[in-house]
């Protein structure tokens, strides 16, 4: 073996290399050399933003097929369109607002400071104000609320808040302390949204000493909208889909 | 020095003519393994400057080294830690030790050559 050339030798190698080397220039690879964490995190993220995507497509695939179904079987005339069309209005009154509604929630019990104490120089600090509960209202919608009352006023997204001395008012109605809230969704969140530190609600229990009690509860019940819409300027745009 | 030049652009050009392709997730490990073959050949240059080229040295080194590098990129791959940093430290330190060597014994060689022209 020691015979060879060893020039020989090197330039086979070389060869190799050479051929390795292009070999790997031809995968056209942007950036191979820093595979890191973070980017293999980003990845991840991306493939699974994707797969969800495709998981959304086929829900709305087969929703569409039921739907397809659905009308093949009115054209057949084995479902009478009467059946659908008021199984439609059921739905749409309870996304509207117009019906009763139970599950699961809490219930929040508001009112103001009972103490002898005044908290700070104002007597305002110590009652409950509009925004406080619109606040609050706020946060149970951030955390999933499905639907929200106010002393049995449901609050929908046409519900006014408005302060009225020393009551509020909702959907026209005038409502005394204490305030309590009703709303039906995930009772853990709605609770936390609440309670946990540094939330309104938080900072209204321990610094301005307003009470709040909440409880979760298996089920409530949240009454309808008992107003009407009627929309005076607001005209549907077009046939959307 | 330069058949090793040689035989790269031969190689890559053979390369490029071959339709062999491999999977885009091993090229971290293949180009690092280059690296260490690219510092066995730059070893093997200077030995045989040297006049002590042995080419079981070379090949188990050649080889032996690209292995090394390949598997601690994916180890390294596998427990989250850039391990192949190893691999191109130390074989990327050295081949510029080797081309230092390499680059000192050429020189050497045509002033020495140099030297007894003058001195005829």
């Amino acid at each position: 073996m020691k015979s060879k050339n060893p020039k020989i030798i090197l330039m086979l190698f070389s060869i190799l290399i050479g051929v390795i080397m292009s070999t790997q220039m031809k995968l056209k690879v942007e950036s191979y050399a820093p595979v890191t964490l973070r980017s293999i995190q980003v990845a991840k993220n991306e493939i699974n933003m994707v797969n969800d995507e495709v998981t959304n497509m086929k829900e709305m695939i087969k929703v569409k097929e039921d739907e397809l179904k659905m009308l093949e079987n009115i054209a057949k005339g084995d479902d009478s369109i009467i059946d659908i069309l008021s199984q439609e209005l059921k739905s749409n009154k309870i996304k509207s607002g117009h019906t009763a509604l139970e599950g699961p929630g809490i219930i929040i019990k508001m009112y103001d400071n009972a103490e002898n104490q005044v908290i700070g120089m104002n007597i305002n600090y110590d009652v409950i104000h509009d925004v406080d509960i619109l606040n609050i209202l706020n946060d149970l919608t951030v955390a999933g609320a499905e639907a929200i009352s106010i002393n049995g006023q449901r609050v929908l997204s046409i519900s006014e808040i408005k302060c009225g001395g020393p009551i509020i008012k909702v959907n026209g109605k005038s409502l005394g302390t204490p305030f309590i809230i009703k709303a039906i969704g995930d009772p853990k969140l709605l609770n936390a949204s609440i309670n946990a530190p540094g939330t309104y609600g938080d900072t209204l229990k321990n610094v301005y000493q307003i009470g709040i009690e909440s409880t979760l509860e298996d089920k409530i019940l949240i009454p309808e909208y008992s107003g009407r819409f009627n929309f005076k300027y607001a005209k549907p745009l077009g046939e959307g889909d | 020095m330069f058949f090793a030049l040689m035989g790269i652009l031969i190689g890559a050009i053979i390369g490029f003519l071959l339709p062999f392709t491999y999977n885009t997730t091993y090229s971290l490990y293949i180009s690092v393994a280059i690296l260490a073959c690219l510092d066995s050949v730059f070893g093997g240059i200077k030995a045989n400057l040297e006049k002590n080229f042995d080419i079981n040295i070379f090949i188990s080194g050649f080889f032996g080294n690209a292995i090394l590098a390949a598997f601690l990129a994916y180890i390294g791959d596998r427990l989250g830690v850039p391990l192949y940093y190893a691999a191109i430290f130390t074989f990327g330190g050295r081949l510029f030790e080797n081309f230092a060597a390499i680059r000192r014994l050429l020189l050497f060689k045509k002033r020495t050559k140099k030297d007894e022209l003058d001195l005829n």
